[in-house]
């Protein structure tokens, strides 16, 4: 066994402990430490992730040595290894991009238990991605759905507690649901452990029995799930939540906290139920209408916003309606379509986040649409990054919204009663995507003494004036080139991770 | 040889546009009216290039049936000019006319101003014309039809007043309408004719048009009504009343003797010689028509009757007259075809010898309307008399000319298997004769017998000057001789209707 | 000549206008020489691309798998690339002179040129992933130009275009799809790339996806009921307006929706189709539409802007009528109209540039005292109408040509509607020049003692665009020859 393989464990527990250490010091250590925590964990996914390639096929990691069904295991394949590489890099940027907002609006005493809350939410994050067992995977849902609490709660105003409140009531309405949906799978299966259960299910949809409890748990833990992951209708909390959460919060809420239980379903129908028996059940159905409904209102309520924050927030509400409708369309190629999507769309909504700041900073902190009028003039790399965000997100060739869209389009042509509501559907959230997206950037290219706005407290902000957030942007935006223009390894990479899946 | 006919439609084209440009580039430079000495340059120089060209196009008429491709506007359609029985027949009575018209207008356009404008467009405009009698194909002849509308427009609006240029856009849009019309025709025919050259007989290719005859029907119709524009047929007859009084007198006299001709000769060229007039003998189209006709035949007639300015009453009259010639063509036999060719000719001169008479009125005392016209034989005697002898013939006195050509046009109704028309076509054109009769010779009467009323009045002599009055006494005489001496014209139209009938 | 040069046609101008705003120029006419010399010397090697066509393909990028950014030339794309770099070192001439007034001219050459790369790359895309791409882009690119004054009439009608045109995109984009999935390959093949065999049951939704990606594709061809853009981006500076919404984007509109018809989805399915039946239907309503707009307008940009609504739509006739015939049709209006309306849309921005006056009211008189500007806008007028020696009539000729061999009663109302077009047309732009020439007997002419011709820079394109309306009008033989025998392959 090579030692690179004990790096998922290392990455894991490492970031667990730099939580509780961080509460012990000051917040500009516990910033530091965070940072290189960030960054070894991403080095060390880099590695596993360069093993798993070579090696061509996963490998269980036993913790403790305890073989199952009594140990605790640790499963890596190809799409493990590059999401939490991935992750470790988007949160790397938004976690660089949001720090001067937190040295505003997070009070000097409390800086440090803010990172206390991203390490344990990073662990429990990369926790989600690795793990074999679906109670673990449970554990570190809760643990996830505290620390993103606390990174809501850390602003300190009437608003973000409103919206703590809210999201920990669903996230625990969801996590409550998903553990219903993990005992009637133990009930039925006898097993904790994801290839186990896997193992008797199949042979247990092979003979037709207990059908409904299998149904009725699948459901049970796809719901839960949803209800984490904002798909409408259980979208209510989300808004506020990013809205008005600070920005590294907002921008690691929306592209990685929801993303990684979306992961841990994938993971769960190709690992724990089979994507076999899910595309068997009317599960899937449920989640591409919903999925739909939620590309389409989630825009059309971004469209009647006017605070840019909650505007960016809302169209997340349809991004995720877009990564359900792959599932939905109960095809591998609609499964890699979401994976993709969870990608381009991380990268790209942690873009968004990031520039929409740059442009309130130049804009007298005001979030307000028509404050924001000639913004791109006064902060031309957030406005050019915002540019290239609101691109991706409507789809525009050479970004990466582009090629999420044509895989699901790809994926939706090839089923044959899905076909014509998923390529309208697209059609239209583009549209809807473009309406309100492309409106926010003419604003900002409109300059505010042509729109008749009087000065307020403009300011200029160059990109030396803020260099954590203009290196972040710059990374943010070339990421996003990667993802458009050089998908075809990143594709193939997802494929055959799903392959390994099974 | 055929390369000569080039020059009547080339020569004055040129020469009038020389004369525009010359104008506008004289008004850049802020010169002047013009001087006497101007003027009478211009005026030479018009009238040698009109009578040049006159007398050529009239020559090369009549010197053998000429053909002359110019170039090829498309793959299969060129310019092609052809001069055959029609062709000549028309360049003839244009040339003869224009002319006429022109030296009258040298005295006229004095008081109207702007007379380098005038001649320029006027030699322009008669190129055109004579183009489009030449014209041997369907889409020459839409050509020079469309360049005849824009050019012609500008004599319209001469004076420039606003109801001047609305009347223009009136013409201007109607014609275009018409024209358009026309082109449906035209985009049908060339689909389902085996050619576009004009054949007597026509060259619609019964194999390839079996099966699409509804279309081809409508296509046609489209076109009847489209050219009917320019020849004042109802419905679309409303643009004549408006634009001939308000232009200038000598282009009302051209308007309606000449231009709404070209209406007649396009429906000649494309029912007689590309449609065939056995495709649409006994459908509909030809009913439709021949009531359209005789529709405004009486229509214009009573209106007419009603209309108590002159040059107006005069407007109304050549919609009723032209709607005697379609009705004449619609009824698609050789008598009545005869007669409409007949009509053709004699009304060209006819018209425009009352409309240069009106003309002469409002130059010498500027009086417009009917009923200022009493004790007009006292003042110009001559005049009148020109008036009274266009008008016998118009209204068809024998043995002045119109009555010849009615004579035909009823007879070949009688003759024709029209149904009900037959008896129906020469009552109309009889009523209509009677309606002739009452609205032009109270302006006769009144003017040598101006009654007690105006007794008062001492009438002062103020006979037009020779140069006016020439054109106006030979226009007259030619209406009154040609039907005197009618054999050779009815001869030679018989052989015409008969070579396409 | 390697396949190569077509990534230079289309590479040089959009790098080299990229760099007008960082490049130090002295003053203004060296950058107005920079940017004619890149646009002449892209022009000149788009003329050596098309007289030396290279057969094969040339792969830029790849994407994913089998989507690629390519490049090849053929027929329909000849057409295009050679009537945009005839027109765009003409109208960059003219723009050097107008712009003048408009400021911010840097920016305002930068996109210039970039676009015409642009619509280059649409005109030589070997398949339609490339050509949806240069689409997506062309939209992008001219967006700032639109905008370019930035008032807010400007802001709100690049915020419409944009709509219109990604929302387009949008419905495109399930074409291109559709036709990545199931056709035997993504390129452009004369007679579309569709087979029954792969299609299977799939086959009854080819018309409806045809339909939508149609509709899709010719919102930049202004077709109803998303043609309002066009009309409202007249905002822009003249030449933008001139090139770009009367020859460049509108043309790409039109020449990507004969792409998809003749040569991706292919007339074999859908001849004969409900999906035609309605997209004639509405184009045919277009058609008739956009004059009626035109003639009620008085703004005279905006009546042009309405009249090009309703030409497109001629265009899109051609298309839709799915016979080769159709398509020459289709070509030669594409062609023709571009010559015949940038010259109107100069003839108008002569106007605004000389004398600021917008309005079809307040231009009495102005032939007298512009004769030059308004004789070719006469013309051009009379082209657009479709009298017999000039252009117009050609294209018009060739589209009813189609329409009547078709032998469809819809297609036969679409003839109709050509005709009633021809006429509100006459209307619309003839009244305009009646009121310049023939201003009334009693109006002032002292009140436009200011009005002149403008200087050679705007007037050499004017008299070049009434050489070539002649040219084509009266000698149309060779390029309507080129044009069936491009069309002959389908």
């Amino acid at each position: 066994m090579a030692f690179v393989q004990n790096l998922p464990f290392i990455s894991i527990i490492l970031s667990l402990f730099a939580g509780p250490l961080s509460s012990i010091l000051s917040g500009k250590k516990a910033k530091w430490i965070n940072l290189a925590v960030i960054t070894i964990i991403g080095c060390m996914s880099a590695a596993v992730l360069g093993f798993v390639l070579q090696s061509g096929k996963p490998y269980v990691y036993m913790m403790g040595h305890f073989p199952a069904p009594w140990g605790n295991e640790i499963r890596v394949g190809l799409l493990e290894a590059s999401m939490a590489l991935f992750f470790c890099v988007v949160m790397f940027l938004c976690m660089l991009g949001g720090s001067r907002e937190r040295s505003l609006e997070v009070e000097e005493p409390k800086e440090n238990l803010y990172y206390v809350m991203v390490n344990l939410l990073l662990s429990s994050l990369l926790a989600l991605i690795y793990t074999n067992d679906l109670f673990t995977a449970y554990v570190f849902v809760e643990i996830n759905t505290i620390s993103a609490c606390g990174l809501i709660m850390i602003r300190q105003n009437g608003r973000t507690i409103e919206a703590a409140t809210r999201y920990m009531i669903m996230s625990l309405l969801g996590s409550g649901l998903f553990l219903l949906g993990i005992c009637f799978l133990y009930d039925v299966t006898g097993h904790l452990l994801m290839s186990n259960i896997k193992e008797q299910v199949t042979l247990l949809s092979e003979s037709g029995t207990y059908h409904i409890p299998l149904l009725v748990s699948l459901g049970l833990m796809s719901i839960g799930l949803a209800i984490k992951s904002a798909l409408y209708p259980f979208h209510a909390w989300l808004p506020d939540a990013y809205g008005y959460s600070t920005l590294s919060s907002a921008a690691i809420l929306s592209s990685l906290v929801s993303k990684g239980y979306i992961f841990l379903l994938v993971k769960i129908f190709y690992r724990v139920i089979g994507f076999d028996v899910v595309r068997d059940s009317k599960v899937i159905n449920v989640l591409f209408v919903f999925g739909i409904i939620g590309m389409i209102i989630g825009s059309i309520d971004a469209i009647k916003e006017s605070n840019i924050r909650r505007m960016i927030a809302y169209s997340s509400i349809a991004q995720i309606g877009y990564i359900y409708m792959g599932f939905g369309l109960g095809t591998t190629a609609g499964v890699i379509a979401s994976v993709f999507h969870i990608v381009s769309h991380a990268a790209t909504k942690a873009l968004l986040f990031v520039a929409a700041s740059g442009l309130t900073d130049a804009s007298g902190d005001s979030t307000d649409f028509f404050d924001l009028t000639g913004a791109g003039y006064r902060n031309k790399l957030a406005g050019v990054a915002f540019t290239v965000g609101s691109l991706s997100m409507v789809g525009f060739p050479m970004f990466a919204g582009f090629i999420s869209k044509l895989l699901f389009a790809q994926a939706g042509v090839e089923s044959s009663h899905k076909m014509l509501m998923t390529l309208v559907a697209l059609a239209i959230s583009t549209v809807l995507n473009a309406v309100y997206f492309m409106k926010t950037v003419i604003r900002i290219y409109t300059p505010e003494w042509k729109a008749g706005i009087e000065k307020k407290n403009f300011t200029k902000v160059t990109a030396m004036q803020q260099p954590a957030k203009s290196v972040a942007l710059v990374c943010f935006i070339l990421l996003n080139l990667v993802l458009g223009l050089g998908s075809e390894p990143i594709i193939r990479l997802f494929e055959n991770g799903l392959k390994m899946f099974a | 040889m055929s390369g000569l006919m080039l020059l009547p439609v080339f020569l004055p084209i040129l020469a009038g546009s020389g004369i525009l440009v010359s104008s506008v580039t004289a008004k850049q430079k802020k010169a002047p009216d013009l001087t006497e000495e101007a003027r009478n340059k211009l005026h030479l120089f018009s009238a040698a290039v009109l009578v040049v060209s006159a007398v050529l196009a009239i020559v090369l008429a009549w010197s053998g049936d000429l053909s002359l491709t110019l170039f090829y506007l498309m793959k299969d359609i060129p310019v092609f000019f052809h001069i055959d029985g029609i062709g000549r027949v028309f360049v003839t009575v244009i040339s003869v006319v224009w002319t006429a018209i022109c030296i009258y207008s040298f005295v006229y356009m004095k008081h109207e101003g702007g007379e380098c404008r005038f001649f320029g467009l006027y030699l322009v405009v008669y190129g055109v014309l004579v183009a489009l009698t030449f014209s041997g194909n369907l889409v020459t002849m839409y050509l020079f039809y469309e360049l005849m509308t824009l050019t012609s427009m500008p004599l319209v609006l001469h004076n420039g007043s606003r109801e001047a240029i609305m009347a223009a856009l009136k013409y201007l849009f109607y014609s275009m309408c018409g024209a358009y019309l026309g082109l449906f025709g035209i985009f049908f025919l060339y689909r389902y004719c085996s050619s576009l050259t004009f054949t007597p007989g026509g060259t619609l290719d019964p194999v390839l048009a079996s099966g699409h005859e509804g279309i081809l029907l409508i296509a046609i119709f489209a076109m009847l009504l489209g050219f009917g524009v320019k020849a004042g047929m109802l419905p679309l007859h409303a643009w004549l009343p408006t634009a001939h009084p308000v232009a200038p007198s000598p282009a009302s006299a051209a308007l309606s003797g000449i231009i709404v001709k070209c209406g007649v000769l396009a429906i000649i060229r494309s029912v007689y010689y590309i449609v065939g007039p056995d495709f649409i003998r006994g459908t509909w189209v030809q009913t439709t028509w021949m009531v359209l006709a005789l529709m405004t035949v009486f229509l214009g007639s009573m209106l007419a009757f009603r209309e108590p300015v002159l040059k107006k009453r005069l407007a109304y009259s050549t919609v009723s007259q032209i709607s005697y010639i379609l009705f004449g063509l619609s009824a698609l036999s050789q008598t009545a075809m005869t007669g409409a060719l007949l009509h053709v000719v004699f009304h060209a001169f006819i018209k425009s010898t009352l409309f240069l008479v009106a003309g002469i009125v409002i130059f010498q005392t500027g009086r417009t309307k009917v009923e200022e016209l009493r004790g007009l034989g006292k003042e110009m005697p001559k005049t009148l008399w020109c008036y009274t002898f266009a008008s016998l013939a118009l209204i068809g006195i024998p043995p002045a000319s119109g009555f010849v050509s009615k004579w035909y046009l009823a007879q070949g109704a009688l003759e024709a298997e029209i149904g009900i028309f037959s008896w129906l076509g020469p009552v109309v054109l009889l009523v209509s004769a009677l309606l002739t009769a009452g609205y032009l010779f109270p302006v006769t009467m009144h003017g040598f017998f101006p009654g007690k009323s105006g007794a008062q009045n001492v009438w002062k002599k103020q006979e037009p000057p020779y140069r006016m009055l020439l054109p106006v006494a030979f226009l007259a005489l030619m209406a009154v001789l040609l039907g005197v001496f009618p054999n050779p014209l009815i001869q030679y139209f018989g052989q015409i209707a008969a070579s396409v009938l | 000549m390697n396949a190569a040069i077509f990534a230079v046609v289309i590479l040089l101008p959009i790098l080299a206008g990229a760099l007008i705003p960082l490049l130090p120029f002295r003053n203004r006419t060296w950058m107005m020489v920079y940017t004619e010399a890149v646009v002449l010397l892209t022009s000149g090697l788009v003329f050596l691309t098309l007289l030396n066509r290279p057969e094969e393909a040339f792969v830029l990028f790849r994407f994913t798998g089998n989507l690629s950014i390519s490049f090849r030339l053929d027929g329909l794309g000849t057409v295009f690339a050679g009537l945009v770099s005839v027109l765009w070192p003409l109208a960059s001439l003219y723009a050097f002179e107008y712009m003048k007034h408009e400021g911010h001219e840097k920016i305002f050459f930068m996109f210039y040129t970039i676009t015409y790369g642009v619509t280059l790359g649409i005109a030589l895309s070997e398949d339609i992933v490339t050509m949806y791409c240069f689409y997506e882009m062309l939209t992008l690119v001219t967006l700032p130009l639109i905008m370019h004054t930035l008032t807010r009439e400007a802001v709100l009608a690049s915020r419409t275009y944009l709509y219109y045109s990604l929302g387009g995109a949008a419905f495109a984009f399930i074409g291109m799809i559709f036709i990545l999935s199931y056709g035997s390959t993504s390129n452009f093949v004369p007679g579309g790339v569709l087979s029954a065999a792969v299609l299977g049951d799939k086959r009854s939704w080819v018309p409806l996806i045809f339909l939508l990606c149609f509709w899709g594709f010719s919102v930049k061809a202004a077709l109803f009921p998303f043609s309002s853009w066009l009309p409202q981006a007249g905002v822009a500076p003249t030449p933008v307006t001139a090139l770009l919404h009367a020859v460049a984007v509108v043309k790409a509109g039109a020449f990507t929706t004969m792409r998809i018809t003749y040569y991706s989805f292919g007339t074999e399915f859908l001849k004969g189709t409900w999906a035609q039946y309605v997209l004639m239907a509405v184009i045919v309503f277009t058609i008739v539409y956009g004059c009626s707009r035109a003639l009620k307008e008085t703004h005279l940009k905006r009546r042009l802007a309405w009249s090009t609504v309703s030409n497109l739509s001629y265009i899109l006739f051609g298309v839709i009528l799915m016979t080769p015939l159709g398509l020459v049709g289709a070509l030669s209006h594409m062609i023709f109209h571009a010559v015949i309306k940038i010259c109107s849309f100069f003839c108008a921005g002569a106007v605004i540039y000389k004398t600021g006056r917008n309005y079809v009211h307040e231009l009495n008189g102005f032939g007298r005292r512009m004769p030059v500007v308004f004789g070719i806008f006469t013309i051009s007028s009379l082209a657009l109408m479709g009298v017999p020696g000039l252009c117009g009539f050609i294209s018009k000729w060739n589209l009813v040509r189609a329409a009547v061999a078709s032998e469809n009663p819809l297609a036969y109302a679409g003839v109709a509607a050509l005709l009633i077009s021809a006429l509100l047309t006459a209307i619309y732009m003839l009244s305009i020049s009646v009121r310049a020439f023939f201003p009334g007997r009693n109006f002032d002419m002292s009140t436009i003692q200011d009005v002149e011709d403008p200087n050679w820079m705007m007037l050499l394109p004017l008299v070049l665009f009434v050489i070539l309306m002649f040219y084509f009008g009266l000698h149309s033989g060779p390029v309507v020859g080129a044009l069936e025998s491009i069309t002959a392959v389908l």
